[in-house]
């Protein structure tokens, strides 16, 4: 019972934290600020993801997004030494169209989850399906058993990923 | 307790083609490293070989009996691999054009060519993808090399323009895919397509709103991959600002490999839900886009932007062949028995399916050649001092080219006139075929409202013919750069607009057959 307690409390902590720290990063005017609550929307990120029992998406979360690749972000921020003068907000009736949507979104999708029944979704009761679940072990495990196509073509990807990357990044050809 | 998964043979035969583009699109990127010489021509000649082995591999797998691979997260049908070959020809063309192009410009790279056959691989890998993780990393094999391909000549602010703008539209709506997928899966448990169907009916009474909102954010992420009004806005800008030849590939494949996807998702994730939802959803898209491609298109005078305004239109035209598989008159016939008879969609497909994956596949072949001709024909008339400025694809550039070069202004007129739709071209017969499946569905209202629409946009194709033939070439009027890959793939699609427009022969035979989809 306590447990639930305290599950509860966290997730609201994680929940909102996460989300302040989101608007930090697209409210902040300040790049440098932007990212570092980039930093701690990943770290706050990784909380939910434990308290959903993936611990290693977590780790990972932690140490591949909050570590090597904000440290990334930072120095390509420093190196372009951005004024803090952003772009002044205009409102055009595209934009203000725009906004309209994502309200509209965003209502439809609480309306979604408020109507969504309290008791637990009825393939999470599944044992089979519970056991082992989130850790290294049996991530692994399905990865190089049941998923190996989506495995192999993650490989493809981050190869087109890379060389899209260095023809863009050529200063001109 | 580990279960060793087992495949055989037969298991690689639908990824087969994309294993040849990737494999040489590979050995391209490492030619760069090792390479000696200056000419780079045979870049171009392998990545073509490459493409016509690939559609080669497709087409053999396009007469196998359609069934489900790679433990599921792949399929093999007809469909798809239809769809395979018609990419691997449409890069093969894009290839060709893009030679000459590149040459004129000082700016062939073997990567230039690698990235277009990792971009096609990713299309051939999409059609077939069977579940959404899959689905969502092909989907984006496909587009990261577009975006890298849109970005690859930055000359003047255009360019770069387009790639970011590209890159962060498209970033945004495969977010919102996956988002739709990821409430699909929290609704049903599943990701496998097939899976997701067969869960999808009690999730549905469970609750629908969320059922309701995963599916509409997964085809808000479609809609947008395939240009449909109102996710089109970044179409004209992107495809004015890409390099002509990847345009031409962007118009074609990114395109054709999109609707594939979405007509295959779209028949498994209506399990449950009212019939009429997605009829209304799909023809309230198709009205939209067939009337907004071709009103926008009209007061352009910039060549290349108002062939980025007729491909919002044409994508329209398939809508309303994607409208046709869901309307509700054959809804409720069970007929059509394919190769997989016990299985979800059992029952769902009305039995005028056949004539629409017809229709759908020949307006997608038929829109290859030609949108490849007519992006080609613009790339070779480019020059490269306006790279700057803003007038290169003017209507004016095109004033007496049939003085200048009867052949091209004949091609080019072959070409518009069968995105108008005018016989004897291809684009008459896909059109024809379409809409028939259409009003054999009972979407009567819609395709006249498509066929109305096609008469409003025969006047922007002939425009540029009246340029052509009717207007004395401006004093400064320079004749289009001559290379003999361009000329070989503007021969190769003028040949294949008119003649496939004459003499369908079996292909339209081979598009009919029944067991077209998996799971049909």
């Amino acid at each position: 019972m306590t447990s639930a307690i305290v599950e509860q409390v966290l997730f609201w902590v994680f929940a909102i934290s996460t989300i302040g720290a989101a608007c930090g990063v697209i409210f902040a005017r300040n790049p440098i600020a932007s990212a570092m609550s980039l930093v701690a929307t990943f770290f706050f990120l990784a909380g939910i993801y434990i308290l959903l029992w993936a611990h290693t998406i977590a780790a990972l979360q932690v140490l591949v997004y909050a570590g090597a690749i904000m440290v990334l972000f930072l120095f390509v921020i420093m190196l372009l030494s951005l004024s803090d003068h952003g772009p002044v907000m205009t409102f055009s009736p595209t934009r203000i169209a725009g906004g309209a949507a994502v309200v509209g979104l965003f209502v439809a999708l609480v309306a979604v989850f408020r109507r969504l029944p309290v008791t637990e979704l009825a393939w999470t009761t599944d044992a089979a399906k519970m056991k082992d679940f989130g850790s290294i072990k049996h991530l692994g495990e399905i990865m190089y058993t049941q998923w190996l196509f989506p495995f192999e073509a993650v490989s493809l990807l981050l190869l087109v990923a890379i060389l899209g990357a260095v023809v863009v990044a050529k200063p001109r050809i | 307790m580990i279960v060793t998964p087992v495949f055989t043979l037969n298991d690689f035969l639908p990824v087969m083609p994309a294993a040849v583009l990737v494999v040489a699109a590979i050995v391209l990127m490492l030619s760069e490293v090792f390479l000696v010489s200056a000419t780079r021509t045979y870049q171009a000649m392998l990545a073509t070989l490459a493409t016509v082995v690939a559609g080669g591999v497709a087409v053999h797998n396009a007469f196998e009996p359609a069934r489900a691979a790679l433990q599921g997260y792949a399929v093999l049908d007809p469909f798809s691999s239809w769809m395979t070959a018609m990419v691997c020809l449409g890069t093969g063309l894009a290839v060709l054009l893009s030679s000459g192009f590149l040459k004129h410009r000082n700016a062939e790279r073997g990567e230039f060519y690698a990235l277009m056959l990792f971009a096609a691989a990713g299309m051939s890998l999409l059609a077939l993808s069977a579940e959404f993780i899959t689905l969502f990393i092909n989907l984006e094999v496909m587009s990261i090399a577009t975006y890298a391909l849109t970005a690859f000549l930055r000359r003047g602010p255009r360019p770069s323009e387009a790639g970011f703008k590209y890159f962060i539209l498209g970033a945004f709506s495969a977010a919102l895919l996956l988002y739709g997928a990821a409430l699909l899966y929290g609704a049903t448990g599943a990701t496998k397509l097939i899976e997701v169907s067969a869960a999808l009916p009690a999730a549905f009474i469970a609750s629908p709103g969320l059922v309701y909102a995963g599916l509409g954010l997964v085809l808000a992420g479609f809609a947008f991959k395939v240009a449909a009004v109102p996710f089109h806005m970044w179409t004209p800008d992107v495809y004015e600002g890409a390099p002509t030849p990847v345009t031409a590939l962007m118009s074609a494949g990114v395109k054709a490999a999109a609707f594939i996807a979405l007509v295959r998702t779209s028949l498994f994730l209506v399990k449950g839900i009212p019939p009429e939802m997605p009829f209304y959803l799909f023809s309230g898209m198709a009205l939209l886009t067939m009337i907004g491609g071709n009103l926008l298109a009209l007061p352009q005078r910039n060549v290349k932007r108002m062939l980025a305004y007729s491909s919002i239109a044409h994508a329209g035209y398939l809508l309303l062949g994607v409208a046709a598989l869901f309307a509700p008159q054959g809804a409720a016939t069970t007929t059509d028995v394919g190769v997989f008879s016990a299985t979800p969609l059992m029952g769902l497909v009305p039995n005028v399916s056949s004539g629409v994956y017809k229709g759908i596949l020949f307006y997608l072949l038929g829109y290859t050649v030609t949108s490849l001709g007519a992006f080609g024909t613009i790339s070779a008339l480019e020059r490269r001092e306006d790279e700057t400025r803003g007038n290169t694809w003017d209507l004016e550039r095109f004033a007496g080219l049939a003085q200048r070069r009867p052949g091209w202004a004949l091609a080019m007129a072959a070409f518009m006139l069968s995105l108008g739709g005018v016989p004897p071209t291809v684009g008459f017969l896909g059109k024809l075929f379409l809409f028939s499946a259409a009003v054999d569905a009972g979407l009567l209202g819609l395709a006249a409202v498509g066929i109305l629409s096609s008469v409003v946009g025969v006047y922007f194709y002939l425009r540029v013919v009246v340029y052509m033939f009717m207007r004395p070439a401006p004093a400064d009027a320079t004749t289009p750069v001559r290379h003999w890959t361009t000329e070989l793939a503007l021969i190769t699609s003028a040949v294949a607009v008119v003649g496939l427009g004459i003499v369908p022969g079996p292909i339209t035979e081979w598009f009919g057959r029944l067991g077209m989809i998996f799971g049909h």
